[in-house]
């Protein structure tokens, strides 16, 4: 019976390798595009104007206070009903994209206000212009504030790219649903399932405790 | 660069600094009081007063890191304030010292003393890095170039700060209590590298209580309290024959130690 079992599972490789590659390529352009996205919106969160500012708040608040699931659908069942059809890639990509650009905004925003007002001053004094502040002056300090819980929000989107899952895109957690039709051994199945999302995790993990450790040095860029 | 201020009927004859009538307040307070002063060019003025005054309010409304209600202030024949001006053209023209240096921390010595030439005035690299490292040998840290500031003492990290600003070649250099934040023993070598700035003819107001720097090289000193000015002579005849009892209180107190 066992041993059946694994014969089964081991006949499903190619599935699981297609759902690992899904979760994969999913997060992957969603960070990508999150990170882009956040840095923008944190940027100009903390920039002059207030009512930009907390209308990016406002939709901050509002995708961190809904739970992911919800987002997704409102944007997969729901866009359609107003003529927007998506196809499931699609739609997983601008729900994740827009969840990791909320989050990365946040952070972002309080690395850039934990960036001393003197050093904007001195910047400024010096006649720099707004974006030659942001990229010379504050960014890169800001960066030393914003990198280990920037790395740690990877960590946690990657997760919560198992809730595409739920409309039909065969990513990871998918192939567990599928394969344990085929096999019932829900508890092999699921922890091979986790096993893959720590695989790709894991090393976001060792580079962002690397990370929190290398703030501690009092002067220097930060390299990765 | 628009000259706004040159074409002002009665604003013709501007110093480098002409404040006029300027007041301000933070919320009821009312930060600066009827100030009318004006600097000429190569003119070195000292500002002092007891904490509070306005001094530092002062010289940062000339950059324009604080904005005054009203009044005008011409600084290099453009007014401060009016939309017309450049304010991030005329801040090339201004150097501008903190009391707490605020250096990159994220940059060396040459790197900060750089920043400015390179991405202001698109001076090429290798020019600025030599003109930037000239600037650190005047201000006697030539060993110190690859230094990050946390690596400098305060007197050291003051004389970048310093050389950053010079490497502008500003019209003006504005100085807020530069020596304050600093050990007594890193004192002079601060005030020693100002000495020379102010004997190349740059036109500076300083704020400070330094009187051996007011008589070395101030061509005026200006008394403030509750915001406005209250007297201003020559060193001489500030420190020794102080017109007001509000200037003579504050003396006796800077004087006691």
């Amino acid at each position: 019976m066992m041993w059946q079992q694994f014969v089964s599972l081991a006949g499903s490789y190619p599935l699981a390798l297609r759902g690992l590659g899904m979760t994969v390529v999913l997060s992957l352009i969603s960070l990508v595009l999150g990170t882009l996205l956040g840095f923008g919106l944190g940027i100009l969160r903390t920039g002059g104007s207030r009512l930009l500012s907390s209308v990016i708040g406002a939709w901050v608040d509002l995708i961190r206070g809904t739970p992911f699931l919800v987002q997704i659908f409102l944007i997969f069942f729901i866009l359609p009903e107003f003529g927007i059809e998506l196809d499931a890639f699609t739609a997983g990509v601008i729900a994740l994209t827009n969840l990791a650009a909320c989050f990365i905004c946040e952070i972002v925003a309080a690395g850039i206000r934990s960036v001393p007002s003197g050093q904007v001053e001195a910047a400024l004094a010096s006649g720099l212009s707004r974006w030659q502040r942001m990229r010379q002056v504050v960014l890169p300090q800001a960066m030393r504030i914003v990198l280990p819980p920037l790395v740690g929000q990877y960590v946690l989107l990657i997760k919560d790219s198992s809730v595409v899952s739920a409309i039909g895109l065969t990513d990871l957690t998918r192939v567990g649903w599928l394969v344990v039709q085929r096999v019932p051994n829900g508890l092999l199945v699921f922890f091979l399932v986790g096993v893959g999302y720590f695989i790709v995790c894991y090393p976001l993990i060792m580079l962002a405790r690397r990370l929190e450790r290398r703030m501690g040095a009092a002067h220097g860029e930060v390299q990765l | 660069m628009t000259k706004a201020g040159m074409t002002q009927p009665g604003l013709t004859k501007t110093g480098m600094i002409d404040f006029r009538d300027v007041n301000k307040w933070f919320g009821a307070l009312n930060v600066l009081r009827d100030i009318t002063l004006s600097v000429e060019p190569r003119e070195v003025v000292v500002v002092c007063g007891p904490s509070g005054s306005g001094k530092s309010t002062l010289i940062r409304c000339i950059n324009g890191l604080e904005t005054i209600k009203d009044g005008h202030l011409i600084v290099d024949g453009q007014r401060v304030g009016d939309p017309a001006t450049n304010m991030t053209q005329l801040r090339t023209e201004i150097g501008f010292v903190f009391q707490s240096f605020n250096l990159y921390p994220h940059k060396t010595a040459l790197e900060n003393v750089t920043l400015a030439p390179i991405h202001v005035r698109k001076i090429p690299r290798a020019e600025a890095e030599q003109a930037g490292r000239e600037l650190l040998a005047k201000v006697g840290l030539a060993d110190k170039v690859n230094a990050y500031p946390a690596q400098l003492s305060g007197g050291q990290q003051q004389r970048v700060a310093i050389a950053r600003c010079l490497g502008m070649r500003p019209k003006i250099m504005l100085f807020d209590e530069p020596t304050s934040a600093l050990d007594p023993e890193m004192i002079s070598e601060v005030l020693d590298v100002m000495v020379a700035v102010a004997e190349e003819g740059m036109t500076m107001m300083v704020v400070t209580h330094e009187m051996g720097f007011a008589r070395k090289v101030a061509q005026r000193v200006v008394f403030m309290d509750a915001g406005a000015i209250v007297e201003s002579g020559t060193p001489d005849e500030f420190f020794s024959h102080p017109k007001t009892d509000r200037s003579r209180a504050f003396l006796s107190k800077i004087l006691r130690h």
